[in-house]
């Protein structure tokens, strides 16, 4: 039990002094999160919004392709990923193995179904008479489309929320295609991982906080959210 | 008085089912035009057609009014949705919609006086949430009057609301009627318009 009351005594103190290591993790995390959400949302959004909000021949199997993809391993992700972008792939040129960049391909990947399919879920369960309402109102069809969008602005919100969630805690796409090295590509989780596989604790439990303290930002903003939508 | 809408033949059928079927009907503008008829008649059908958001099957359906008629037309539907911004902002979104900016905070209160609320301003900053029924249909019929439409189409206005806010619908429906407007209105029942000086009911069968 030693170890563990030292694990969060090191791990306070690794914080507390802005350990470099530490906060490397946490800024290589934060990066590549930030360029995958922005990517999948990006595409996700107006896929999903056209999948919900348009009728077209495809779109029931559009639905379930992104359905299924809800659960995509990350580690599969990452193989698909990695034969791209490996030196000897198609992509290979382009030198994105094992850097912020190719992580965030992966983890858009990863993203993206969980943004389409939510979207058109958001989309699907709104209210009929919303769309009545507006064109009764004498919208036209792009302001109502418009006005649709503006009315799951906070399903919308969750939908990006919950995606930042997952993204932000997989561990496989980021080994695999980050390739865990220190000071650049090792993100937080596969600090806390590697950390635990060497018997060092303390780093892993401080970076654990600093996931703990992100997941709570998260869920803060997801009831403010939730609470916003009820209006 | 010139004629507003003229229907020939006109039916609507979903999947096969007919579930509205009106030889005639002409209506002139400035009308008052009771829609009567049991559950299943076709009333909330032949008003969602008027209202441009249904086509018919089949049949003659002429709008015979200025060149919008989709900014001519406005329906109140009978259990009617409040977008989730305030009150304000539902009253005066028809306005915004067509561009129309001008003195936006006086039409409001113009338009919810008309609609029987005595302090416009208390309720701007109101959600939807936060009203009951009968305050959630006069503002929509608020939002609609806003629009100063040619025809004013109403889907069973009453039919949730107690005593009190029931007048005051009325009330407005009166003031409609004095500037001209057509109102076509769905209802249950036939003695909603007793005091109206003159009421044209048109009774749907059911199909």
């Amino acid at each position: 039990m030693n170890y563990f009351t030292n694990g969060f005594l090191t791990a306070a103190d690794l914080l507390l002094n802005m350990d470099k290591a530490t906060f490397s993790a946490v800024e290589a995390t934060l990066s590549s999160t930030t360029i995958a959400l922005i990517c999948a949302m990006i595409l996700g959004l107006p896929l999903g919004f056209l999948i919900g909000y348009t009728n077209f021949p495809g779109k029931r199997l559009a639905r379930l392709i992104s359905d299924t993809l809800l659960a995509f391993p990350t580690v599969l992700i990452g193989l698909l990923v990695y034969i791209f972008i490996t030196h000897r792939g198609p992509l290979g040129h382009m030198g994105l193995l094992f850097t912020i960049p190719g992580m965030a391909i992966g983890q858009t990947i990863l993203a993206l179904p969980i943004i389409v399919s939510w979207t058109a879920q958001a989309i699907e369960n709104l209210d009929p008479r919303c769309r009545q309402t507006l064109l009764t109102l004498g919208a036209s069809p792009m302001q109502t489309a418009l006005h649709t969008i503006r009315e799951v602005r906070y399903d919308l919100g969750m939908v990006c929320v919950t995606a930042f969630g997952r993204v932000v805690t997989e561990v496989g796409v980021a080994m695999m295609l980050g390739g865990n090295i220190r000071y650049h590509t090792r993100t937080m989780t596969t600090a806390i991982s590697l950390e635990t596989s060497k018997g060092e604790f303390a780093q892993g439990i401080a970076l654990g906080l600093v996931l703990l303290g992100i997941a709570f930002i998260v869920n803060a903003a997801l009831t403010w959210l939730r609470h916003k939508g009820r209006v | 008085m010139s004629q507003i809408f003229e229907i020939r033949e006109l039916r609507k059928e979903y999947g096969g089912l007919l579930a509205l079927d009106l030889p005639e009907l002409d209506v002139a503008s400035g009308d008052l035009v009771s829609l009567v008829g049991r559950n299943g008649s076709g009333k909330s059908t032949l008003l969602r057609m008027l209202a441009f958001l249904e086509k018919p099957s089949s049949g003659l359906l002429n709008y015979l009014g200025g060149p919008e008629p989709r900014r001519e037309v406005t329906l109140l539907l009978q259990n009617p949705y409040l977008l989730k911004c305030s009150v304000f902002d539902n009253v005066t979104l028809g306005l915004c919609l067509r561009g129309d900016r001008e003195n936006l905070p006086a039409r409001y209160a113009e338009a919810m006086r008309a609609a029987g609320f005595a302090d416009p301003q208390a309720m701007a900053s109101r959600y939807s949430s936060q009203l009951s029924g009968g305050e959630r249909q006069r503002i929509s019929l608020a939002s609609r009057i806003i629009l100063k439409p040619r025809v004013l189409l109403l889907d069973e206005p009453t039919a949730h609301v107690d005593a009190a806010s029931e007048r005051m619908i009325l009330d407005t429906v009166r003031a409609c009627l004095g500037q001209g407007t057509t109102v076509i209105c769905a209802t249950h029942d036939r003695q909603l318009f007793s005091d109206f000086p003159t009421v044209r009911e048109v009774e749907l069968r059911r199909v």
